[in-house]
Parts: C-alpha cells; sequence; structure tokens
C-alpha cells in the first residue's frame, strides 16, 4: 500500500486509532491505579488490554476489574 | 415519578463509573467506522492475498458490503458486547448488597425493574444511533451514487430486536444470582428463537427475523409489511417478560 492509498483512508484511520487507543490507555491507567483483580496479575492485565484490541479493555472491565 | 428520576439518575452514574457507557459508545464507534471501510477494502485485501494461479476476483464493493457488514457486526459483536456488559445488572447489586437499603427506605421493586430496564434501553439507543450515523456518513462519503431502500426502517427492526434481549435479559437476571446464568438463559432462549426459524411458516411472527432480514428490506426484496407481525410480537414479548420479571423479582430473597 502506497502513500497514495493511504492518505485516501486517513479521514478512517484517524478517528479509528484515536478510538481503539483511547478505550486501551482508559484500562491502562484503571489496571495501574487499581491494583486489585478479581484474578491474575497485573502484568498479565497490563499486556492483555493493551495487545488484543477492543476484546482487551472490555474483558479487564467486566470480569477482571476488582471491587473497590 | 421522582423516584424512578432519582434511581434512573443513579443507574446513569453507575454506567459511568464502571464505564459501561464509554465501553458501549468506543465499540459501536469502531463498529461505525469499520463497517464501510471493511467493504471498501475487501477487495484490496483478497487482492494481496492471491497468489500465482490463484485468483480471487470479487465485484467493486457497493454500499450493500457496508451495510451488510453493519448488521453484521450489530447483531453479532454488537449485541454480544451489550449482553455481557449489561449482565450484572442485578447479579452485581445482589452480590454487594446495595438494593438492601434503597428498599427498605420505601422504593418499590417495579421501579427497580422499570428503571434499571429503561436505563439500558437508553444507552442502547445512544450507541445503535451513534455507529448508524458514523456508518451512513462514511457509506455516503465512500459510495455515492448507491441507492438503499428502506434504511430506518431496517435500522428500526434491528433496534427493537435490541429491546426484546434487553427484556429477556432483564427476566433472566431476576432468575438467577449470577451474571453468568443471567447469559445463559437469554443465550439458550436466542437459540430458540433460532432453532424454530428452521421452519417457514414461523418465520413472520418470529422476532429473529428482525435481525436476520435487514439485507433484503435495503435490497427491497423483502416487503416492510411483511416485518410488522415480527414487530409487534417483539413488542409483546417485551412487555411480557419485563411482567414477568417484575412477578419473580418481587416474590425474591435479597
Amino acid at each position: 500500500m502506497d502513500f497514495q492509498t493511504l492518505k485516501e483512508y486517513l479521514p478512517f484511520l484517524i478517528p479509528l486509532i484515536i478510538l481503539e487507543n483511547s478505550l486501551s490507555i482508559t484500562a491502562l491507567v484503571h489496571v495501574l491505579r487499581h491494583p486489585h483483580y478479581r484474578f491474575g496479575s497485573k502484568v498479565m492485565w497490563i499486556l492483555i488490554v493493551l495487545f488484543i484490541q477492543i476484546i482487551g479493555p472490555i474483558l479487564y472491565f467486566t470480569i477482571g476489574r476488582g471491587e473497590e | 415519578m421522582n423516584r424512578y428520576l432519582a434511581f434512573f439518575k443513579k443507574e446513569i452514574i453507575e454506567y459511568i463509573r464502571t464505564y459501561k457507557l464509554l465501553i458501549m459508545l468506543i465499540v459501536f464507534a469502531i463498529f461505525g467506522i469499520t463497517n464501510p471501510l471493511i467493504a471498501k477494502l475487501l477487495p484490496e485485501i483478497m487482492k494481496n492475498l492471491a497468489t500465482d494461479g490463484f485468483v480471487i476476483t470479487l465485484p467493486d464493493p457497493t454500499a450493500y458490503d457496508a451495510w451488510t457488514q453493519f448488521f453484521k457486526n450489530a447483531t453479532q459483536m454488537g449485541f454480544i458486547v451489550t449482553l455481557i456488559l449489561f449482565s450484572g445488572v442485578l447479579s452485581s447489586e445482589y452480590s454487594k448488597g446495595t438494593l438492601i437499603n434503597l428498599l427498605t427506605k420505601g422504593l418499590s421493586r417495579t421501579t427497580v425493574i422499570l428503571t434499571k430496564y429503561f436505563s439500558m434501553v437508553l444507552v442502547w439507543t445512544i450507541c445503535i444511533i451513534l455507529c448508524f450515523i458514523l456508518t451512513y456518513g462514511y457509506t455516503v462519503y465512500l459510495f455515492p451514487n448507491d441507492i438503499t431502500y428502506n434504511l430506518l426502517f431496517s435500522v428500526f427492526c434491528l433496534w427493537m430486536f435490541g429491546l426484546l434481549l434487553l427484556a429477556i435479559l432483564m427476566f433472566s437476571a431476576t432468575l438467577t444470582k449470577s451474571s453468568y446464568g443471567c447469559l445463559l438463559i437469554t443465550g439458550i432462549i436466542v437459540v430458540f428463537f433460532m432453532i424454530i426459524d428452521i421452519i417457514p411458516s414461523i418465520h413472520k411472527y418470529n422476532p429473529i427475523s428482525l435481525v436476520t432480514d435487514n439485507m433484503g428490506l435495503i435490497m427491497n426484496s423483502i416487503k416492510v409489511s411483511s416485518l410488522y407481525l415480527a414487530n409487534l410480537i417483539s413488542v409483546l414479548l417485551s412487555i411480557i417478560s419485563l411482567i414477568l420479571s417484575i412477578v419473580v423479582f418481587r416474590k425474591k430473597q435479597l
């Protein structure tokens, strides 16, 4: 894919990248600030949240997040 | 009315604090953008996959492909994410015992069920509208010349099926104590709808046709009037599930 094609799809890619990253960053901040999880360790959740797009943060917020 | 509003406010604050609202909005926004994009890029991707002597030719993408993606994503991942996020609607309250205080102070159990249902419906409505607007905008931008039919009605059917699913979720949440049990019962009921869909004469009355006939509607191969009954039955089933959940919840020991 050359630069011209990439430029053509920028109006899609920019919002998409912002959205996906905002989801993982919110989850990452939450993982770092609340070190209690229902299961798993901090390192495991950081990896899941950062490297599994979309599903990772959802998993963290639904089943991984501990009670305050 | 005041109690409904107060409890409603509590629910919305809960969705914001537990990041459920944020996740729903972002996931549906991502779907909204990727739907037309995947439709547009699929032939390109296939071209790169082709090797010597093995050529995959796809017709030029149209707006129909974008809408196929929309209905595929919304009915699969969209519903799954929604149900998983909302599966704890009552079980999280049971496990923390947070409802007991409110109920002993005189909040009626009907209020709890109805308000919880309508706050879920509100979130679902906002998300589906967001997803629709994004897909629509980018589809018009990418495929300006394609004509689609009955678009709004088709999305309305999808939304209506969402209402039914949330009502069933509410009912199954009153039956079990855990969120997994709640998901399981909802899943079984949906699978039941799918199985009875095998019988052609039932298809007209089956709510599942609201999410299987969307592309037919958009291509104008299925008449709008053929889905009126399914819509009506979907509304009736939602009301029945809500009434049943109120009845069960009233007798339930917290």
